[in-house]
């Protein structure tokens, strides 16, 4: 976000709503200021985003950038429309041309980038990838302290930990390629051979009961950044792909080589998951 | 509680028609309902209780979509359509929320297929918003509101008015039938026009269309099984993933 951010030129500002901890993180990174507004631990950083709002327009920035984190789009629709600025999701690049900022977002499933020229302020919700930007000067940082809101935290639930699934460096997920509960031994023996955890697909789960909830990976269960995924028998719908997106390496195994997720992995096999994985087993031994 | 549930303001990215030359076509495609809007439905019923549902929505696509799964009446902005830049449809919906002064909470899909659409709406609105909403229910302080943040979930208490922008955990389970759809249609449906409700346009414009240039997969044959896996734990290795 910020090397996206610095392409613009001039001065990179870092606005903060969170915990200390948070705006640390921050210190890290090269921006050139940060404001941080520090909340309570019971208040959601949501509270600020109408002084958040407010602040930006005395700042004037040509462009604010947010994650995709439910907090962040918030803060930023409000930005938004304090700076009376363009709104655009799925954003991987920003430049500027003939006075005017090209936001570059990603559209019909990530295929083609799309340029739209933007005469005033652009405010984009980031989809990019995090490049190492580490500072060489901690950025002199203002704090602001936020007690207080019409929100409040009552309770926090943790996900339920299978199997050490979360923190797993190494993750195997099926899908419904696997064609019955039977095959799952074969996937346990790889597992086994991988040190790896096993993950799965939603239909694997709910339609089919071959794994439990605390399995299944993606955009309305877990999310997972594990070293290597290894996605075996399945198709790589975007509901799935979003929570393995911060792998590190994502390898695919599918028999159908239109399958979408051959467009989203660093390595792909086009087979039989039946053959492969027993013959990965027997490769790593 | 009056609450308002905003539906099929996106485009499905799957209808998109990539040309030969690596343009973007939506000509055709008309807006879809998510696969969040359920949820926000769901969650507007739970909010609502006795209380009517009004339901607001822009486009060519079913204007009957939230009548038939429990909204009294419904607002359309037949002539607006989704636009990449999303502050103009914020605006659009957020004059259509205005017309019902006594809304105290709207509810639509927080979907990724537009995440800029939700963000457009919660500013032009104005009003406090949760996004990645899971239930809600109404509470003395207002709503107690239940959402997702990565692995984990938060119980929070919000005052109205709320925007809340509800994630689906999977996918619709009873989808109307046949006959409330046909009740659904004899519903109010108010008809408005874009330029009477916010007659800017948006100064965004799209000025061209490439293919991303990040590298491609490298795709090993598994027709001989044992060479794949070989030629794949060497790349694995050289990579130190393994
Ligand atoms: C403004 C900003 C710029 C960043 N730029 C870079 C970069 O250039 N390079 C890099 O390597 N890493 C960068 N990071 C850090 C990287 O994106 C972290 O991985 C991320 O912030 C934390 O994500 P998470 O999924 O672990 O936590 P999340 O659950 O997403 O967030 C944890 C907390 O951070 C808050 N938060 C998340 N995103 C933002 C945001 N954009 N603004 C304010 N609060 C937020 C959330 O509301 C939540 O309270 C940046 C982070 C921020 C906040
Ligand atoms: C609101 C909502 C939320 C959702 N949330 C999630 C979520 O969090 N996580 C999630 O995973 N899904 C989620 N889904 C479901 C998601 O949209 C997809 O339906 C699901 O991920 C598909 O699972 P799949 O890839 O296992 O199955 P399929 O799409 O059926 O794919 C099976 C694949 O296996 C391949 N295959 C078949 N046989 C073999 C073989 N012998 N060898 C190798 N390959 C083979 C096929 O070519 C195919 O590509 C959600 C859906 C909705 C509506």
């Amino acid at each position: 976000m910020l090397t996206t951010a610095r392409a613009l030129g001039g001065e990179v500002v870092a606005c903060v709503a969170g915990p200390a901890s948070l705006a640390e993180s921050m210190q890290a990174l090269s921006f050139d200021r940060i404001i941080h507004w520090q909340v309570a631990e019971d208040l959601p950083a949501e509270v600020c985003a109408a002084e958040i709002a407010a602040r930006a327009i005395r700042e004037a920035p040509q462009a604010v950038l947010a994650s995709d984190a439910a907090s962040a789009r918030v803060i930023l629709g409000q930005a938004a429309a304090a700076l009376k600025a363009a709104i655009v999701a799925s954003v991987r690049s920003l430049a500027r041309k003939d006075g005017r900022i090209i936001v570059s977002r990603a559209t019909a499933e990530g295929k083609v980038l799309e340029d739209i020229a933007v005469p005033g302020a652009a405010a984009v919700i980031y989809d990019g990838d995090d490049m190492d930007a580490p500072a060489a000067v901690t950025a002199a940082t203002e704090t602001i302290p936020v007690t207080s809101g019409q929100m409040k935290v009552v309770e926090t639930l943790a996900a339920a930990e299978g199997a050490g699934l979360l923190t797993a460096l190494r993750v195997i997920g099926v899908g419904m390629g696997l064609g019955s509960k039977e095959n799952l031994s074969a996937v346990e023996e790889l597992a086994t051979a991988l040190n790896a955890a096993i993950a799965c697909t939603l239909p694997v789960c709910n339609d089919m009961r071959w794994l439990a909830d605390h399995n299944v990976v993606g955009s309305s269960h877990s999310q997972i950044a594990p070293d290597l995924y290894i996605a075996a028998g399945i198709s790589g719908a975007p509901n799935h792909l979003s929570g393995v997106r911060d792998a590190k390496i994502t390898v695919a195994v599918n028999n159908d080589p239109e399958a979408r997720i051959f467009k989203f992995c660093d390595y792909g096999i086009v087979g039989d998951m039946h053959e492969i994985v027993p013959a990965l087993t027997a490769a790593l031994q | 509680m009056k609450a308002a549930v905003v539906f099929k303001c996106t485009r499905n990215p799957v209808d998109a028609k990539v040309k030969l030359d690596g343009t973007v076509s939506w000509e055709g495609v008309k807006l879809a309902a998510t696969d969040d809007d359920p949820a926000a439905m769901q969650i507007a019923k739970a909010i609502a209780g006795s209380d009517e549902i009004i339901a607001i929505s822009i486009g060519d696509g079913d204007p009957a979509w939230a009548a038939a799964r429990g909204a009294a009446r419904t607002i359309l902005v037949a002539d607006a359509y989704a636009e990449a830049e999303a502050s103009r449809t914020g605006a659009l919906l957020a004059a259509c929320v205005r017309r019902a002064p006594e809304l105290e909470v709207v509810v639509l899909g927080d979907s990724s297929w537009d995440f800029a659409l939700v963000s457009a709406l919660i500013g032009q609105l104005g009003w406090p918003a949760l996004a990645g909403v899971t239930a809600a229910e109404p509470a003395p302080e207002g709503l107690k509101v239940t959402r997702k943040v990565g692995n984990i979930r938060q119980v929070l208490t919000v005052a109205v008015p709320v925007v809340l922008a509800a994630a689906a955990g999977e996918e619709e389970k009873n989808p109307p039938g046949m006959r409330d759809i046909l009740q659904a249609r004899k519903k109010p449906l108010e008809k408005l026009k874009a330029a009477d409700l916010d007659p800017a346009l948006s100064a965004a414009e799209t000025v061209g269309f490439r293919y991303p240039d990040t590298p491609s997969a490298r795709l090993i044959d598994g027709k001989d099984p044992q060479a794949a896996c070989v030629e794949l734990l060497a790349a694995l290795r050289a990579d130190g993933a393994l």
